[in-house]
């Protein structure tokens, strides 16, 4: 498994879904339902200001991991964690399922 | 359908949840939301909040708590939720109440409840347990033991049954933290399989995404670790109070996740066991039911109003012998017929009981506050001050427009308050009393710390940082750095340093956040037996019960308490009327020692009856006149000696007016000038209109009192006193004063007044607020404050004694060693056979030189000098009360031998005592610094107890056993003021000053008693050792900064303007020795206060000016003078300025 933060693309359904993804100028799409988490951020380290009001995604990322498949060209799966940034509205990779990759 | 959260904690789960009661009660209103429940951490604390706060929403209030489950050693297995059942005439409520109070009384002082304990109060139905995340089962989950998860799940259900719930929550977090998905399904799953209910909540700590940081910092602040080394926290951010939609999709994911249907059947029993939850303030809780003792407690035979009015009436004769009839039955008619009308008869005999028994005790007690303004509270003994003599009103007390019961607060002698407590517990019985409790909030220094540990900033720069922070609110932190001047350096270190800036953020966040509970300092509640039905109660810091709810939950919980306050004066005043007494046990002794003309209030043991001391004694104001007033009540202060001499008080109503004009209000809006212009008629009284002369005159046409802004509302308007009170506390309130306005100027018009004449009586109504001072308060004070001015100008050395003993007022004891020097009262040095415990006043035979003293004494009361003050042991660093118990009761001693045979000190001590010359008088042929060589030198202090004679026996006379060696070596006086100034904290045979006389003899320095004969304007340099430091607020934010140093000579005041503030920097508030440059400014024929232009630190002469300072032309002159009132008052308006205070806890004098 990789570690990465990488920009990625994800659009998301009304509900706040992933629905479709655009990683490296390919398009992929989501082959099983996706599962969200929100991972402990240790801003106390990271960040230079807390005030108050400053709302939400200081104390975790929104994480999702996603199983794609590319909409055209590899019908391989890959497995992926993405981060959502509240603050920025960014997208980023954050790792990439070796094992599940190449199971698949 | 809508959701409900079980499970909320609020900002009142102490350390723990971050978002106020009726903040969440908003959001969920917001939100769609019908019910919420509170769930606070180990008590009720927020729960009046949250009903009050529910009924404002539309919301239906559930009451819970969150409990620790313990071993029977204490240890915490996990925590539970415990949900009261509504709607049951209370039943629910009461045994939630009584659980919190079976949770808070373990032997070992760790609240919460064993799973039995538990299990039996699930039995009668009324409590349901819900166990969730926090509980031992998701422990056990979350370890992996999934087979103990599932066997203490059974144990469970066989304990609590059908009262038992699941509770499911989710926060999404990675798998096998806390909270995550796994752990939810898991416990669904476990559930079904032993077919218990289960509900869905959020496990709340804050109302939204943004409270998570401030949560992570409370964790750190409870568990005392920094967030890096934090195991504990929070797995992450999500226990917010999430929205009905929310929760219904983390619901489905569950649901998904357990691969079961359960999703709508988990969220049905939530709204289920809601409606179950569903309080009823009204008959659950008794909301805002006064509910007083049973009248066999109060020892009622008869209807209550018809006792009262019998007692009252009896009184008559005795308390008013001099009033007029018609007026007397008039008011009373009055009075009477309100508290009739409002069934108050009972409160007022319960209150008339309790300050029976406290005079029963033999203590002294006064009422306080507008209780002073019935004649009924006069009559039946609760207060000291009859209303008819000052005019007094009583719709400002109570009238037919108040619905909530009056306060009525009673002043005793400090020193007794917990015996008196103790009494109150006893007479009234357990299950009635309680003592009330108070919540402290985080304030700017306990913030900083916690915020700055949670950070991992170093201990050392907190400190730093914590010891600058003078008194704001942590809120304003920012805005404080840019404004004061001490804290620029501060400032300027925060640009540079990241982590600075994330510790401010930090602190703000933590501002306001309640802390703990503790024992208000004066609050008791007295109910029926069912008081523990309606409130949880805990161990308090005195042992005895403390109730949960604070002075605010008061009225709404129908619950009345009574304000017993220890004042330190008044136990002063007792302990000097027996010092009077023991000196002078007869009535003539006392009478010649006190020069008093008329010896009617003196008893024949020598015991005075202040209660019947006149109120119009010569002496006592002349003495008030000269401005030295120190150690007397209310008017010692540097600005109330300022005022007194201006003002130059005649009579006792001088006293109350000078008492109400000195608050910031009055002083702050121009009130003081004018009325003392009028007042020595400098300038003719000016009335807006004739009508109101009545109500103004006693104060020459400006409005002090609450007492004349109702009788000029009702002159406008004719609304009845009564009313007025409901319209003067809506002034200043922005909301509501508008109607008032429009009211007041549609019925003034009506009764003939010019539009003119309303525009500017509008004016000083608006512009007084909710300033201006309870006329009734204001006399009701006054009488301490007359009674020490009276001791003092009669019997000054009792006097001190009492000061000294019980140390009532607001400067050192040090500087009262200056003033029995003023007063010519001789301070008589720690002697091991002549001093006690207590400081006394003792006979001087060798008495020295009599010299007119600076403080005046009546006229042929004791020559000066003829009697001193004895120290006591008291105070002795490091000495115990036990110790000096020891050592009085073994008194008389005969060597040092003696004293270490018998009197069982410990070896520190002996060395303290030897060192402060306790010993002198044993001494022959020796010095002081020979017995501290041979104290050194000491092994051991005592015989060891085996050695020590027993009860009965006789130690033998050994003679001096101790050899001490003369060397003739003698100690240096500033040595001797350094040991004083260390083990007692004060410099009674040298002034402290002395030693540092020398650094300055090159500057042309001006004594404090030179001062008052210099002009208004004279340069000058002054030195001494701070006394007092004072910030009161100013309009317009601008900081005033009031030092007083004293010299030995006297205490000098000086003033710091902004200006001078930049250039004294940080040693403003931290210095203890200062020299002052400044500008002499008269306040009045016996006053003169200094302008500081500059201040430097004694202990730095390095920086001291060099000679010739004030002939040089770089040194800082007057630019300007602020004028404090007008120029100011356009920044900041008085309802403004009254917020300010309250923020900042300026205003202490109490309303």
């Amino acid at each position: 498994m990789g570690m990465f933060t990488e920009s990625i693309e994800v659009a998301r359904a009304a509900n706040g879904m992933p629905l479709r993804v655009n990683w490296q100028g390919q398009d992929y799409r989501l082959v099983a339902e996706p599962q969200c988490w929100f991972e402990r951020r240790k801003w106390w380290e990271e960040n230079l200001r807390i005030p108050q009001g400053i709302g939400a995604g200081i104390a975790d990322y929104e994480m999702w991991r996603l199983q794609l498949v590319a909409v055209s060209g590899s019908r391989q799966e890959r497995t992926v964690d993405v981060s959502f940034d509240v603050q920025t509205g960014r997208w980023r990779l954050v790792r990439v399922h070796q094992a599940l990759a190449q199971s698949a | 359908m809508s959701f409900t959260h079980l499970n909320v904690s609020s900002s009142y789960s102490a350390h723990y949840g971050v978002t106020p009661p009726r903040a969440l009660a908003q959001a969920a209103k917001a939100q769609g939301a019908e019910m919420l429940a509170l769930t606070d951490r180990d008590g009720l604390y927020g729960t009046v909040k949250h009903v009050a706060a529910c009924m404002a929403e539309g919301l239906a209030p559930i009451l819970g708590v969150n409990l620790a489950v313990l071993n029977s050693n204490g240890v915490i297995l996990g925590r539970i939720v415990l949900l009261a059942r509504g709607n049951c005439g209370g039943l629910g409520y009461a045994a939630l109440c009584r659980a919190i109070s079976l949770a808070h009384s373990t032997a070992h002082g760790v609240p919460g409840l064993s799973a039995e304990q538990l299990g039996q109060l699930g039995q009668s139905g009324n409590l349901m347990l819900l166990l969730g995340g926090e509980s031992d089962v998701a422990r056990a989950i979350l370890k992996g033991n999934y087979a103990q998860a599932r066997r203490l799940l059974a144990g469970w259900k066989k304990l609590a049954g059908k009262m038992l719930r699941v509770e499911i929550t989710t926060h999404l977090s990675s798998p096998g933290s806390r909270y995550s998905l796994g752990e939810a399904s898991r416990m669904l799953r476990y559930a079904y399989e032993l077919n218990i209910k289960a509900v869905l909540s959020n496990a709340v700590r804050y109302v939204d995404p943004d409270g998570a940081m401030t949560a992570d910092i409370l964790d750190s602040a409870r568990a005392l670790h920094s967030l890096l080394n934090l195991d504990s926290c929070q797995p992450n951010g999500q226990g917010w109070l999430k929205t009905p939609h929310q929760m219904r999709q983390l619901a489905s994911v569950i649901g998904q996740a357990t691969e079961r249907s359960w999703a709508n059947q988990m969220l049905r029993e939530t709204e289920a066991v809601a409606q179950w939850g569903v309080m009823n303030p009204v008959t659950d809780l008794g909301w805002k039911t006064p509910v007083i003792p049973e009248a066999k407690i109060i020892g009622l035979h008869r209807p209550a109003m018809q006792e009262l009015t019998d007692r009252v009436y009896a009184a008559v004769p005795t308390l008013l012998r001099n009033e007029k009839p018609s007026l007397v039955e008039k008011q009373l008619a009055l009075e009477l017929g309100v508290i009739e009308r409002l069934d108050f008869a009972g409160y007022f005999l319960t209150v008339a009981e309790t300050v029976n028994l406290i005079t029963d005790m033999g203590i002294r007690v006064a009422a306080r506050g507008s209780g002073a303004s019935s004649l009924v509270n006069y009559l039946l003994g609760i207060s000291q001050v009859n209303p008819l003599a000052h005019d007094l009103v009583f719709e400002r007390f109570l009238s037919d427009t108040r619905t909530t019961l009056p306060d009525i607060d009673i002043d005793v002698e400090s020193a007794r308050r917990h015996e008196i407590y103790h009494k109150i517990f006893s007479s009234f019985g357990e299950e009635r009393v309680s003592l009330m409790s108070m919540q402290n909030a985080y304030r700017a220094r306990g913030a900083v710390r916690d915020a700055g540990v949670a950070l991992g900033v170093e201990q050392e720069q907190i400190d730093e940082i914590a010891k600058q922070l003078w008194r704001f609110s942590a809120s304003s932190f920012r805005e404080a750095l840019t404004e004061k001047p001490e804290l620029a350096e501060l400032a300027e270190r925060i640009t540079d340093d990241t982590q600075l800036d994330i510790l401010i953020d930090a602190t703000e966040r933590l501002d306001r956040l309640p802390r703990h509970i503790s024992m208000h300092p004066c609050g008791v509640i007295l109910s029926d037996a069912s008081l523990l039905d309606r409130t949880p109660v805990q161990p308090s810091g005195i042992g005895l019960q403390m109730s949960q709810f604070d002075k605010h939950d008061m009225d709404l919980m129908g619950l009345i308490k009574l304000d017993v306050l220890g004042v330190r004066m008044q136990s002063a005043i007792a302990y000097t009327l027996e010092e009077i007494a023991r000196m002078h046990p007869s009535k003539e002794q006392a009478s010649r020692a006190g020069g008093h003309t008329n010896d009617s209030y003196i008893d024949a043991s020598g015991k005075i009856d202040l209660a019947k001391v006149p109120l119009d004694d010569e002496p006592t104001f002349e003495l008030i006149r000269s401005t030295h007033t120190l150690g007397c009540f209310q008017i010692e202060s540097p600005g109330q000696r300022e005022l007194v001499g201006k003002l130059a008080p005649r009579e006792f109503n001088d006293l109350i007016i000078d008492i109400s004009l000195f608050r910031p209000g009055p002083m702050q809006s121009n009130m003081v000038k004018p009325y003392l212009e009028h007042r020595h008629g400098f300038a003719p009284a000016q009335y807006l209109h004739p009508d109101l002369i009545p109500a103004l005159a006693e104060t020459h046409g400006v409005t002090v009192f609450h007492e004349q802004v109702l009788r000029i509302l009702d002159v406008l308007t004719g609304c009845g006193l009564g009313m007025a009170d409901v319209y003067r506390r809506l002034l200043g309130n922005p909301e509501k004063e508008p109607a008032v306005e429009r009211y007041v100027r549609t019925e003034a018009v009506k009764n003939g007044f010019t539009p003119e004449v309303i525009d500017k009586v509008w004016e000083v109504l608006s512009g007084f607020g909710s300033f201006g001072f309870c006329k009734a308060h204001g006399a009701a004070f006054a009488v301490p404050t007359y009674h020490s001015a009276w001791l003092k100008a009669h019997h000054p050395e009792a006097f001190l004694a009492g000061i000294w003993e019980h140390d009532p007022g607001m400067y050192p004891k040090r500087l009262l060693v200056s003033e029995a020097r003023r007063m010519g009262v001789p301070i008589l040095p720690l002697d091991i056979n002549r001093s006690t415990g207590h400081y006394r006043v003792e006979r001087v035979f060798e008495s020295a030189p009599a010299k007119l003293p600076m403080v005046p004494r009546a006229p042929s009361s004791l020559r000066p000098g003829r009697y001193g003050i004895r120290l006591a042991f008291r105070d002795i660093h490091q000495m115990s009360e036990r110790e000096v118990q020891r050592l009085v009761a073994g008194q008389p001693y005969e060597h040092l031998a003696d004293v270490r045979a018998r009197a069982g000190l410990s070896r520190r001590t002996y060395q303290n005592l030897a060192a402060l010359g306790v010993f002198d008088s044993l001494l022959s042929g020796t010095s002081r610094a020979d017995t501290i060589a041979h104290t050194q030198s000491m092994a051991h202090s005592s015989l060891p107890a085996k050695y020590r004679p027993g009860p009965g026996q006789l130690a033998l006379d050994l003679g001096q056993i101790e050899h001490i060696k003369a060397t003739g070596t003698q100690l240096e006086p500033a040595e001797v003021v350094r040991t004083e100034l260390d083990l007692m904290h004060l410099d009674a045979s040298e002034h402290l000053m002395s030693s540092y006389r020398q650094r300055l003899s090159h500057l042309p320095m001006t004594q404090a008693a030179e001062l008052l004969h210099l002009r208004n304007g004279t340069e000058v340099l002054v030195a001494g050792v701070r006394i007092a430091t004072q910030t009161p607020p100013m309009r317009g934010g601008k900081r005033v900064v009031f030092i007083s140093v004293d010299d030995g000579t006297g205490c000098i005041d000086a003033t710091f303007f902004d200006d001078t503030q930049q250039r004294t920097g940080p040693l403003l508030f931290s210095t203890r020795m200062l020299l002052i440059h400044g500008v002499t400014r008269r306040t009045g024929p016996r006053g003169i206060s200094l302008q500081a232009l500059n201040a430097w630190d004694l202990h730095q002469p390095e920086t001291l000016p060099v000679a010739g300072y004030l002939e040089e032309q770089s040194r800082p002159q007057i630019s300007y003078r602020p004028k404090l009132g007008d120029e100011a008052r356009k920044k900041e308006s008085v309802s403004e300025l009254a917020k300010r205070m309250e923020a900042e806890g300026l205003d202490q004098r109490g309303a």
